[in-house]
């Protein structure tokens, strides 16, 4: 599903290059669940950013689903962002004017689909993450747990083949932690799923199947998880 | 989504409820005044387009020359023989129809008299303007000398009903009419009104000047209607060739304008059409919708500022899949929301506001006057108003990319060493500075006419129509007032004081240049005292005396007009004026009269024998006002029964000519004033939005040290370099402006170091207060707070 070659990233200081990944070549199956471990700065948030199409890398190749990422224009960027790509933010990332309904409704009318098969798909998550009770609030009315579990349905409503994650378990306390990571395998093993998360805790590293560790912007180890929790 | 939008954007006005307010109180504002000007231009662009007939109608003007080749003023009158020539002469011509201008004259239905406009006219004004007939017809209306056409609410004020034709009436207590047609009241935007209407035929039996056909007295309208299809510039060109070969001695070139241009374009400067009222219009556009800008700025400024915050917006809904359209389309939903709130407030606001309105600009506009264009016009204001404030932040918003707005603190993008919004706070108060000092020029010219001399005491000066029994009773009248103790001095004469209508160029005088004089001049016709009761300075000669009964024959001159001939002594010199010999028995010093601002024509002052026109009366200062009054009315109502008594102060008259100043002053001190409120709201909100966001920094400075005053100044420092930069651009650009506005007047005054100050500190002082009482907040705020915060 991605390809990666080569990939590098640096900043131009005053002139200095600065650089953030040097050499980065990987490739990730479709129904891989990735962790993406290392020490802070070492350069986790810009590949993410990079796999992403957020940001662009300065050399090298990226095909998605067998596409030149590089090449690519503006429209089907967004056309990927519809359809196969779901992000979860460290900070959740709510819109506070929005309910938790309009929240996780918001991707499916930038998707043009129809209100009634909106509804019924936003109130299959709201059952399914337990929170129909909740659907009415706004973000500032939820506990950070929840106002995750909002940030991951919002991310799994259009149905995509890839979910980026950057620490999303950061803010949170480890019994919360625990349930988003086991929602995660879940999703991976069900419904197949492809994800991707940074993350600093070895615990959360387990749930995936494979652990990338970067430093200094160089993939220092790639190996899988052995006994999978 | 556009419901989604929608209410998101409902529930981000409740979340930032200061920015709503500032917002929405600007807007409503901005576009109260739109839908005024609205509604003024409404009014103002129909004048005389209620009908389609009149498109082809053009008035006759004539040029009056200057005796040197140019031309010193153009006005609608024209003389009797001019209609009965061009009706003969030129067939390019549908109708021709001569008209009076409007004078305010008794009427009565047996008991009940009342003095309205009245009009006298030939029958082919029907071709000219469509009236509505409720009964009669425009055949028979002005067939018979006697008759005369009412219109509803006269017909209602004479006889409290409408079906009154074949009713009889009695016109300045002398002459009997019928009834011979009732017309619906002519709109308020319409020339040549009046309240009733009589025959030309009956006017030549009232007035024996219309009667006689003559190229000299140009006191009379005339009306041309073109057959289709004829352009006016050969009628143009055939009045002139047709006026030399007449034989007319007229050497004022007259010209055809269009009716229905008259009133918006009626300002004419060497013959050309140079305005006219249509500067008012445009001031007041402009006006409007510089306030709507102002408006709009705010909206532009508190959603930039604001933008940090959105952008973290911006930055998610992209990686949900939105796209710069549907987020540009977001953005202007809610300025669109704030301005539809806004439209409906102003609607309410301008409901209430037009009865003061009217009364202020004298016209009469209703909602009513709304039709569908107006609508639609409306429509496309809010639209543009939405479109306007909402725009720049729309497309400045959806511009983040997205790491850059998800990453905190991120610094946002510049391009130049100042942002847009210091450019728009600005513009602002260039704005309200120019108002400011708009208003400061043009209430000191004011004052400054007021305060020149008139030449004439005005305190206790009253005067009066002379009229109905007055007019050959006049010398018992003065004997009685006299006796009364009411009045110390009095005199008749053909014209007010303070208006003369009676231009005149026939005059001679010993060793004059010229073989023909082109100069006009004015003429009073009086009796005795007209000096004594004026208290005007004789500069040498005396006035007319009753002692000398050669004084008949006297002239008296005024200053200017000794100086126009160029009589080196002029006592004792003899001129002739119309044709009669005179003696210059004195020489007086100019006074004021028709426009204040201006020097007047020449005037000669002579003795004539008494046809009407006005009493001018010194009151006995000894008594009270109200004494004096009730004196004067008692003997004028036992005297002149038919006629109610109407006194005017000489004062409140001469106030009244600086009406469009005064007009002008208002407006322009309501516009400066909303000009200042709405930057200084916007100002405001930038000010406490600026705070919130260095709560922080604040909070490490006070607990490093920093006194009140630091912070203080920290804070507004930037906000005053604005404002110092707005006062640099705007007072030099306004002053200049506000000079050219002064040159205008004959007399006027200048700009002066102290209206520049008098702006200055006042813009300052304002913006100070404004960013003072958000600083003085900001910077009391206890730093554990501030810091607790992040
Ligand atoms: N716009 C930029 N300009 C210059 N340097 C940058 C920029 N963005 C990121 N960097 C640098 O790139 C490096 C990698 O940043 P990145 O956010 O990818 O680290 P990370 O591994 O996610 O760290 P953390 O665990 O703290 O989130 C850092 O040293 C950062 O200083
Ligand atoms: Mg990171």
């Amino acid at each position: 599903m991605i390809e990666l070659n080569n990939i590098e990233k640096y900043h131009p200081a005053k002139g200095i290059k600065h650089y953030v990944l040097r050499h980065v070549s990987a490739s990730i199956a479709s129904g891989e669940f990735v962790s993406v471990m290392g020490p802070s700065g070492a350069g986790k948030s810009t590949l993410l950013n990079i796999l992403g199409m957020l940001e662009e890398p300065t050399y090298g190749t990226y095909h998605f689903m067998g596409e030149d990422i590089t090449s690519m224009n503006e429209r089907k960027r967004i056309e990927l962002y519809r359809n196969h790509i779901g992000f979860v933010f460290q900070a959740y990332h709510l819109i506070d004017e929005m309910t938790v309904q309009e929240n996780i409704e918001a991707p499916l009318i930038y998707k043009k689909i129809v209100a009634s098969e909106r509804k019924s798909r936003v109130a299959d998550l709201l059952d399914r993450f337990n929170m129909v009770a909740k659907k009415d609030l706004f973000p500032s009315q939820l506990s950070g747990g929840q106002q995750q579990l909002v940030g991951i349905a919002r991310a799994l409503v259009a149905e995509p083949s890839l979910i980026l994650a950057d620490e999303p378990t950061g803010n949170l306390q480890s019994a919360q932690a625990a349930e988003i990571m086991s929602l995660f395998r879940k999703l991976n093993r069900e419904e197949g799923i492809t994800i991707v998360q940074v993350t600093h805790s070895e615990k959360n590293a387990q749930y995936g199947n494979r652990i990338l560790t970067i430093e200094d912007g160089v993939v220092r180890t790639d190996t899988p998880v052995a006994g999978q929790l | 989504m556009f419901k989604l939008n929608i209410r998101i954007a409902l529930r981000s006005l409740l979340r930032n409820k200061p920015a709503a307010l500032i917002n929405i109180t600007g807007l409503t504002i901005g576009l109260t005044a739109c839908l005024m000007l609205l509604l003024y231009v409404t009014y103002e662009r129909n004048f005389d387009r209620h009908d389609a007939r009149t498109t082809r109608v053009y008035g006759v003007m004539t040029n009056v020359p200057d005796g040197k080749g140019g031309i010193t003023a153009t006005f609608d009158g024209t003389t009797t023989a001019l209609a009965p020539m061009l009706r003969q002469s030129l067939p390019a011509l549908e109708a021709v129809c001569r008209l009076s201008y409007g004078s305010i004259r008794l009427i009565a239905s047996g008991e009940h008299a009342f003095k309205k406009e009245a009009r006298f006219a030939e029958p082919e004004i029907f071709q000219m303007y469509g009236y509505r007939f409720l009964s009669g017809d425009s055949t028979t209306a002005l067939a018979d000398p006697h008759s005369v056409v009412l219109t509803a609410s006269m017909a209602k004020t004479l006889f409290g009903r409408l079906d009154v034709t074949g009713s009889r009436l009695r016109y300045q207590d002398q002459y009997d009419l019928k009834v011979t047609a009732v017309i619906e009241d002519l709109p308020l935007n319409s020339s040549n009104r009046f309240d009733y209407l009589m025959p030309w035929l009956f006017y030549e039996t009232v007035d024996p000047s219309a009667k006689e056909l003559n190229w000299t007295n140009y006191s009379f309208i005339t009306l041309l209607k073109l057959k289709p299809g004829i352009a006016p510039e050969t009628v143009n060109k055939s009045l002139v060739t047709l006026l030399k070969s007449s034989g007319s001695d007229s050497e004022q070139p007259h010209f055809i304008f269009p009716l229905q241009r008259l009133h918006l374009y009626g300002k004419f400067e060497q013959g050309r059409s140079v305005g006219g009222d249509i500067e008012q219009v445009r001031l007041f556009t402009a006006l409007a919708l510089g306030i709507l800008l102002l408006a709009c700025i705010n909206f532009m400024n508190l959603a930039t500022a604001r933008a940090g915050r959105r952008a973290r917006e911006v930055g998610v809904k992209k990686t949900l899949g939105a796209d710069r359209r549907s987020l540009v389309f977001q953005f202007l939903t809610e300025s669109m929301v704030l301005c539809l709130i806004s439209v409906a407030l102003a609607v309410a606001l301008a409901e209430l506001l037009i009865p003061a309105f009217n009364s202020l600009l004298r016209v009469q506009l209703n909602v009513g006057y709304f039709n569908g264009t107006t609508w639609l016009a409306l429509l496309a204001i809010v639209l543009f108003t939405g479109i306007l404030a909402g725009s720049y932040p729309a497309f400045y918003l959806s511009s983040f990319n997205v790491i850059g707005s998800l990453k905190r603190n991120a610094p946002l993008r510049r391009f130049l060493p100042f942002s847009m919004r210091q450019v728009l706070v600005v513009v602002q108060f260039c704005f309200a500075v120019s108002l400011i000092v708009a208003t400061l020029v043009i209430y000191k010219q004011i004052s400054y006419i007021k305060n020149r001399p008139l030449g004439v005491e005005v305190q206790a000066l009253v005067e009066m129509p002379l009229e109905g029994n007055l007019k050959t009773r006049f010398e018992l009248f003065k004997k009685r007032l006299l006796a009364s103790g009411a009045v110390s001095a009095m005199y008749q004469s053909s014209v007010k004081l303070a208006h003369h209508s009676s231009n005149f160029t026939d005059i001679r005088w010993p060793g004059m240049q010229a073989a023909v004089n082109r100069v006009m001049f004015n003429k009073v016709g009086t009796g005795y005292d007209f000096i004594k009761t004026n208290g005007i300075k004789m500069l040498a000669g005396r006035d007319f005396s009753p002692a000398l009964p050669t004084d008949s024959g006297g002239v008296l001159l005024s200053a200017r007009a000794a100086k126009i001939m160029g009589l080196k002594d002029p006592l004792g010199k003899v001129i002739q004026v119309m044709g009669e010999r005179r003696t210059v028995i004195g020489v007086f010093a100019d006074y004021v009269w028709d426009e204040p601002a201006k020097t007047n024509n020449p005037m000669v002052v002579q003795m004539e024998p008494l046809r009407g026109g006005s009493m001018t009366m010194r009151l006995n200062t000894a008594h009270s006002l109200e004494d004096n009054i009730a004196a004067i009315s008692k003997i004028a109502r036992e005297m002149n029964p038919a006629y109610p008594v109407e006194l005017s102060f000489m004062n409140q008259v001469y106030a009244g000519k600086l009406e469009s100043e005064r007009l002008l002053g208002l407006l322009s001190r309501i516009f400066g004033g909303l000009a200042i409120l709405i930057s200084c709201l916007g100002l405001y909100g930038l000010v406490s939005f600026s705070a919130e966001q260095r709560t922080r920094e604040f909070g490490v400075r006070r607990v490093l040290g920093a006194t009140l005053l630091n912070i203080m100044q920290l804070l507004s420092a930037a906000f005053l370099k604005l404002i110092a930069v707005a006062l640099v651009i705007a007072v030099p650009l306004s002053c200049a402006l506000m000079n050219t506005w002064l040159q205008g007047f004959e007399f006027h005054t200048s700009v002066s170091f102290w209206t520049i100050a008098v702006a200055t500190l006042l813009t300052l002082a304002l913006a100070l207060v404004t960013i003072g009482l958000q600083a003085v907040q900001a910077a009391r705020a206890n730093p554990v707070d501030a810091l607790k915060y992040e």
